[in-house]
């Protein structure tokens, strides 16, 4: 790699990583609680 | 190395490579299907449609994490090197494992005739706004298409027609795509499927790639910072026996790029530090048979003026060293690729 690659690669994954982790962290405590309870066809337009 | 166009450059290494690769995707979603059918067969093909989403899925986003492991790990331990040698096949395959993934997807509403229903919830406009509901599958088409542009450009064509530099430039789109197969997931799946392997998995498998590239980066930044002296017009290398038998040392030029500087007995060379192949770090390889040889791919060059021998082409810059009060200095300004620049000492 060249230098400015070096550079750009040093700069872009401790930005990913606080982007990505910050996604899922936030995917993961706001889903929805699991609902035994409901229809099976509200979701059977997504597999 | 080639002098004329080849589709796929075949050696012995490749191909076990690739047999390697092509039976491990074929283990795996066999595996899957095979313990997921005894366990708790599919009631209808929706749902095995669904299965078979799910193997090819999660098999890509293994396949994706391995490759972005391989670069760093390559940089941190050389025994990784080897894996590095084909990675461009490993890549296409990945995306053909994803492409499948997503056709599955499309036939899961195709035979339910709800392909209109895959229209909307792509189109709908609101639901971008939203963080839990955002159109997951857009997120992973975008990753896609990503995937689509590196398999599509992966051929030494593109490589050549490019430039190195651009090529690698585009090909580090590679890491976007990776947080978006992050996020498809996170926002998809793991939003209906209590599983806690999901989270877990994902979680860990993004954590390693970025541990490891984070070490990575910090270890090549402190080869970055080795031998930066503004101002000065020679480098100071060493005494010519610090410099490996057929081995390197690695300077770098004040703000500018790394020089390898070759010993062979007695003969000395500096060259760029860049293969004029792929920008693989030439100077980490070795010399067999009298050439440099660069540690990712083979690419050969004389050490007496960076040139690859007849009848390939290829060239790199060379530097003009000099052996001063018995320590070898290198002068950073680069000279035209290709020009000899060697010395005996």
């Amino acid at each position: 790699m060249t230098r400015s690659q070096r550079s750009v690669h040093r700069a872009l994954w401790p930005v990913l990583a606080v982007a990505v982790a910050l996604g899922f962290a936030m995917a993961l405590a706001l889903r929805p609680p699991p609902d035994t309870g409901a229809p099976q066809a509200a979701q059977e337009l997504n597999p | 190395m080639s002098t004329a166009f080849r589709a796929v450059q075949w050696n012995r290494t490749k191909l076990i490579y690739d047999g390697i690769l092509l039976g491990g995707v074929t283990l795996y979603i066999g595996v899957y299907l095979t313990v997921v059918y005894s366990v708790d067969p599919p009631r209808d093909l929706p749902a095995a449609i669904d299965l078979c989403i799910r193997a090819f899925g999660t098999c890509a986003f293994f396949m994706l994490t391995i490759i972005l492991s391989i670069g760093p790990l390559a940089r941190l331990d050389r025994r990784f090197l080897p894996l590095l040698y084909n990675r461009r096949h490993f890549g296409v395959l990945t995306f053909f494992v994803a492409l499948m993934h997503a056709s599955f997807m499309v036939e899961w509403y195709a035979v339910q005739n709800a392909l209109p229903s895959l229209f909307d919830e792509l189109t709908r406009i609101a639901d971008y706004a939203k963080f839990i509901g955002f159109p997951f599958k857009a997120v992973g088409l975008v990753a896609l298409i990503i995937l689509f542009l590196m398999a599509a450009t992966s051929h030494d064509y593109w490589l050549v027609f490019l430039t190195p530099s651009v090529w690698k430039s585009l090909h580090m789109a590679v890491y976007a795509a990776y947080g978006l197969v992050v996020m498809h997931v996170a926002l998809g799946i793991m939003q209906n499927d209590r599983n806690p392997f999901i989270p877990a998995l994902l979680a860990s498998g993004f954590a390693g790639v970025t541990l490891l590239h984070l070490l990575a980066g910090w270890r090549e930044r402190a080869g970055d910072r080795a031998g930066v002296r503004a101002g000065e017009r020679w480098l100071t290398v060493g005494p010519p026996l610090s410099i490996p038998d057929k081995g390197a040392r690695i300077v770098a030029a004040p703000g500018g790029e790394r020089i390898a500087v070759f010993r062979d007995g007695a003969q000395i060379a500096a060259l760029s530090n860049l293969c004029a192949h792929q920008n693989g770090p030439i100077g980490e390889g070795c010399i067999v048979d009298g050439c440099v040889t660069c540690p990712w791919h083979g690419y050969q060059y004389r050490l007496a003026d960076g040139r690859a021998p007849p009848p390939f082409t290829e060239k790199l810059v060379t530097y003009r060293v000099r052996l001063a009060l018995g320590v070898v200095e290198v002068d950073p300004r680069p000279l035209p690729p290709g020009t000899p620049a060697a010395i005996r000492i």
